[in-house]
């Protein structure tokens, strides 16, 4: 048996990558549930987020410099997946293939993206300094007040876009674009627009994943793979019925990415979670969360 | 008609490339007029109505509303080589913005609407279109009073609706865009008889305060007491036009398009 203090240990570090996971995940599911294209290039938003925030904090150090690279880091994704919309989808959005199409173009801005992080950054191993250290200790175990610090941010910000998208005008006519496009151009909503601003979003969410990504670990330029990777299976194994099934599936992936690392080794996390999903998808194929249908 | 009218279709044609749905309809409908539209199923009225909206391109023919011209000038171009992605550089011909700005809203058939938003949420982003105008308070209330059954459903999703009530949402949600002239796509699609009276007598009340009725509908009696001009709709075409004065029998009609042995 293991005891108390590793248990809380394996399960604190598990909820922490389950906060990162969701942010990453829910990005993603946004995407797929308005513009039914699946994203492939999600994973160098996370990257260049990552990146963009490195940069600032070269310049401006400490906590206000931390600060400062989040908040421009989150806005200038925002500004740059709203304009991939038009270069990636939009021309191809009255094509019958257009799912296939969006493979093929966000494959492509994934490759690009990661290439130009290599020219433009280099391939040697960065970190973001964290702008908070030290560690309380709970049941024995020590829990890093930085981890707390992610893990809070990761869910207010998601509790905040799920307001947004209830409460406000502007996410109330997202989600109306989402469920049915055709009666949403029929209320004079511009539908084009309301699109680039859920990739904007998404790519925003994934900015803030990178950037508490980048300082809890080390980012280079193929830092984009596995937080793409984690997002697919979250999405696959929660669903996309509600706002709320792949933050749970984030959790629960988090958690089963934890234990498998310290029971299994870290080889062989992937192989754990991927048989997960294998057996969700065979089982259940909407989604553990999920029902027949996709909605925001 | 001496009066200006206010939607005007010139030659209009169109369908789903390659196959054509209606070609050469020329219509028009006054500032104070409401039109019906009666035909079989797949004879192209929904198409044509989809096409005025913006939702589809017209091949040929102009839509005017308001005296401005709503589409694009011209025919549409054929489409020659399967291999290139001709929708980077063809423009769309119409746009449903433009329509929805003009004031001119189409309310669809069969509507499913939002599925997983509430009613209430529903309400609140449909007067989006008609945003900085005056009269949007006004028209709630008088959405208000017309649908008071929407009133107690506030907090249902569309999905849960029956489609009675679904209908009303979609008549509510066209309102609210503060209409010119406003499209009701077959209202009675699928209802009870009980519902369909209901919606008739909102229907008339909305076409009392003068908004100008498009109407489509399969059941002649229905249209009989709402509209002032009834136009016969067959094979992508309008066959025939029918005063308020001499308005035939279901039966009359019937006969009249499929002959004596229908």
């Amino acid at each position: 048996m293991i005891s108390l203090d590793t248990f809380l240990f394996i399960l604190a570090s598990g909820v922490l990558l389950g906060g990162l996971y969701a942010l990453m995940a829910t990005g993603l599911a946004i995407v797929w549930t308005t513009l039914g294209v699946f994203n492939f290039a999600h994973g160098t938003f996370v990257a260049l987020g990552a990146y963009i925030a490195w940069q600032v904090t070269q310049s401006v150090n400490g906590g206000m410099g931390f600060l400062l690279a989040a908040a421009l880091s989150v806005i200038m994704m925002y500004g740059i997946g709203y304009l991939l919309h038009f270069v990636l989808i939009k021309p191809f959005e009255r094509n019958a293939n257009l799912v296939l199409l969006a493979v093929i173009t966000t494959l492509a801005a994934a490759s690009i993206i990661e290439n130009h992080i290599l020219i433009g950054w280099g391939p040697r191993d960065k970190q973001i300094v964290p702008p908070v250290s030290g560690a309380i200790s709970a049941f024995g175990a020590s829990i890093n007040i930085y981890d707390i610090v992610v893990l809070a941010v990761a869910l207010f910000s998601l509790l905040a876009m799920a307001l947004f998208l209830r409460r406000t005008s502007i996410g109330r006519a997202m989600r109306a674009a989402a469920q049915n496009r055709e009666v949403a151009e029929l209320m004079g909503l511009n539908v084009s627009r309301l699109y680039a601003m859920t990739i904007g979003l998404s790519a925003a969410t994934a900015a803030l994943a990178g950037v508490f990504a980048g300082s809890l670990r080390f980012i280079n330029p193929t830092f984009g793979t596995d937080p793409l990777m984690k997002a697919l299976i979250i999405v696959i194994l929660g669903g996309v019925a509600r706002f709320t099934s792949p933050i749970y599936a984030a959790f629960i992936v988090g958690i089963a990415e934890s234990v498998s690392v310290y029971f299994l080794g870290l080889y062989w996390a992937p192989a754990v979670l991927f048989a997960m999903m294998i057996t969700v998808l065979l089982i259940k194929p909407e989604g553990l969360f999920g029902h027949r249908s996709r909605t925001l | 008609m001496t009066e200006t009218p206010l939607l005007e279709l010139r030659g209009l044609g169109g369908g789903y490339p390659p196959i054509s749905v209606f070609r050469n309809i020329d219509l028009s409908v006054g500032m104070h007029e409401s039109v019906g539209f009666f035909g079989p199923n797949g004879h192209g009225k929904t198409t044509l109505l989809k096409t005025v909206a913006g939702l589809i391109d017209p091949w040929e023919g102009d839509i005017i509303f308001a005296g401005n011209r709503l589409n694009a000038e011209g025919r549409m171009r054929a489409r020659t080589s399967k291999n290139l992605n001709y929708d980077l550089f063809r423009k769309r011909r119409i746009r449903a913005e433009t329509v929805v700005n003009a004031g001119l809203i189409y309310v669809m058939q069969g509507n499913l609407l939002f599925p997983e938003m509430t009613v209430e949420e529903v309400l609140d982003i449909a007067p989006l279109a008609a945003k900085g105008r005056t009269g949007i308070t006004a028209m709630r209330q008088r959405v208000d009073d017309l649908f008071p059954r929407l009133q107690e459903r506030r907090g249902s999703k569309i999905r849960y609706l029956s489609g009675g009530e679904r209908q009303m949402v979609s008549i509510a949600v066209g309102l609210l865009a503060l209409p010119q002239m406003l499209i009701l796509d077959e209202p009675t699609l699928g209802l009870s008889p009980k519902l369909r009276i209901e919606l008739a007598q909102a229907i008339r009340k909305i076409r009392d305060s003068r908004v100008p009725l498009i109407i489509v509908d399969q059941n002649i009696e229905f249209l009989t007491g709402l509209v002032d001009r009834l136009f016969l709709f067959d094979h992508g075409s309008i066959t025939r036009e029918i005063d308020s004065g001499s308005m035939p029998k279901h039966a009359e009609i019937m006969t009249m398009m499929f002959g004596e042995a229908n």
